[in-house]
């Protein structure tokens, strides 16, 4: 049960090249037969078949099958070194030729992993789109170098055809690096269509990869002026006080004070004075008192919503100060926007 | 000045306040009086007619009023005959709180006969306290000493004070209903040929009712 399990196992991690390697069809009769021998697990007749279609006019992706059908071939048969040279091969051909460890074997994955290691090669290149206020943003930009390597990272083309260097320095496995599309000036970039250009030396081996993308400029966009601040409203400025009998109160108060000032100071030589003319303003004006202590009360201005209106009406106007100064800043700006574009037919890693 | 000048100028001193926020109101007033001089037995009452005139400009007021009043001996007094009166007074105000203003003016009564009674004149000095009742509502209570007064008859007063009682209501509009009250002591001692200074009192209340247009 066990033996056959691993057989089964075995089988699927076999099986697992044939699916990956078939992106184009194979034109070459030879190698469809060493295709075919492998999937019979004729292993020796896989590597036959494979070296002699070798020795006939492939294409490049028949070339990388038939040295793919190689190294798994070594790989089944334990001969690992040739499974790695085999691989190598491989890379060199198609650098970004990735297998998934979750479908073949792990010994043709070791030795594939082990060619990687021992060939330079600049892979999985990405630049990812991007959109940011020139100055103030980068765009992202990430490779794998498969050995230690002095990389150099350029930018070639835009509208002067001009070469800007990006990033120039000693690298091994993934790397991620900012370019701010800048020139030295600071202005950003010219648009245009340039090439993300990355290479790497090690001694007398060098490796390469290229990415063209797409740069345009644009106005940046200005930031409204504000009418209000969220999650603060103006507050009425006046408020109904509350009806009381303060009119009248005052009208007595008023009226009393005269009342008492005339008896207080009248001559006794001169004798009482007449009250009438008392009674008709005194009057006048209780019944002034008593006719608003009846009526609504005006509204009054309320302090405090006055100051806290002030506050707000403040705080927006030097937002809005803010906020001109802002935009007079972003009218001098440009929008970088940089989308990476399909690499031409034919172009590839060297 | 023709009548026609005049109206201009009022046209254009209208339009000037209202640029500069002045607010102003005048109108005719009917106005009561009782009058006592000397002794209680010389008392005099009657009514007359007048004007008043008030403005506003921030925190600075003045106000103006004149009434001509005909007074008759009152019931029971000694006086033969009645006199008329042109009592003129102004104040100029300024506030120093939100309820209250000190003032200084004038005041000038006259009597015609002229031998009839005392006409008399004096600086006011004094202050005011004005409340807001309601909308449009004011009633002002004021105290004016009446400082160096001058008699036709001669003589002096060390002690002479004014009362007033005020009220302004709007009534519609520009329409105001006016009231005024005061209250007048003057403690006037004379030396009538030089036999020895004796008391004159004189003592006036008058109350003013009318209706103003405010600007």
């Amino acid at each position: 049960m066990t033996r056959r399990l691993h057989v089964l196992a075995l089988l699927a991690g076999l099986a697992a090249p044939a699916a990956g390697g078939a992106q184009t069809p194979v034109q070459n009769a030879t190698l469809r037969r060493a295709q075919q021998a492998y999937d019979n697990l004729e292993y020796r007749q896989v590597v036959s078949l494979a070296q002699a279609a070798l020795r006939e006019r492939l294409t490049g992706p028949e070339r990388a099958r038939a040295y793919e059908l190689l190294g798994f071939t070594y790989g089944a048969l334990d001969s690992i070194l040739k499974a790695v040279d085999a691989f190598k091969q491989v890379v060199l051909i198609d650098p970004e030729r990735q297998l998934d460890p979750n479908r073949v074997s792990p010994k043709a994955y070791s030795a594939f992993d082990v060619a990687l290691r021992q060939v330079l090669l600049v892979r999985q290149l990405r630049v990812d789109s991007t959109s940011f206020v020139g100055g103030r943003g980068a765009v992202p930009i990430r490779f794998t170098v498969t050995q230690p390597a002095r990389v150099v990272t350029r930018a070639i083309g835009g509208g002067g055809g001009g070469s800007y260097v990006i990033d120039s320095g000693a690298w091994n496995g993934q790397v991620n690096l900012s370019w701010p599309a800048r020139l030295a000036n600071g202005d950003p970039v010219p648009a245009g269509n340039y090439t993300v250009v990355v290479e790497a030396r090690l001694g007398q081996n060098t490796s390469s990869a290229s990415q063209p993308v797409r740069v345009s400029h644009g106005s940046v966009d200005t930031l409204q002026s504000l009418t209000s601040l969220p999650g603060y409203q103006y507050l009425p400025e006046t408020e109904v006080p509350p009806q009381s009998w303060r009119p009248l109160g005052l009208a007595f108060l008023y009226t009393g004070g005269a009342l008492v000032g005339t008896l207080g100071l009248e001559s006794s030589s001169l004798g009482s004075s007449s009250k009438r003319e008392l009674a008709v303003v005194g009057g006048a004006a209780l019944v002034t008192g008593f006719v608003m202590t009846l009526r609504k009360p005006a509204p009054r201005p309320a302090a405090a919503n006055i100051l806290y209106n002030r506050l707000l009406r403040d705080q927006i106007a030097r937002r809005n100060q803010d906020i001109a100064k802002e935009n007079v800043a972003r009218r001098q700006q440009v929008q970088v926007t940089l989308v990476p574009l399909p690499k031409p037919s034919g172009a590839g890693p060297r | 000045m023709s009548r026609a000048a005049v109206g201009l100028a009022l046209l254009f001193a209208s339009r000037a306040a209202l640029a500069q926020r002045v607010t102003a109101i005048v109108g005719p007033q009917f106005a009561l009086a009782s009058y006592r001089e000397v002794a209680s037995g010389l008392r005099y009452q009657g009514s007359g007619f007048g004007g008043a005139l008030s403005a506003r400009y921030r925190r600075l007021s003045a106000e103006a009023s004149i009434v001509r009043l005909t007074l008759d001996p009152a019931n029971g007094s000694a006086a033969t005959s009645g006199f008329t009166a042109t009592d003129v007074n102004a104040w100029v105000a300024y506030d120093v709180a939100t309820y209250a203003s000190v003032e200084a003016g004038f005041i000038r009564r006259t009597a015609d006969p002229e031998l009839d009674a005392q006409s008399v004149g004096a600086v006011r000095i004094g202050a005011r306290s004005f409340y807001e009742l309601g909308p449009g509502a004011t009633v002002l209570f004021r105290a004016n000493y009446l400082a160096a007064p001058k008699f036709s008859g001669g003589g002096h007063a060390g002690f002479s004070i004014d009362l007033g009682l005020g009220l302004d209501v709007r009534l519609a509009g520009r329409m105001h209903g006016t009231a005024g009250y005061t209250f007048q002591r003057i403690n006037r001692k004379t030396n009538p040929g030089g036999t020895g200074e004796i008391d004159a009192p004189m003592q006036a209340t008058v109350a003013r009712v009318g209706l103003a247009v405010g600007f």
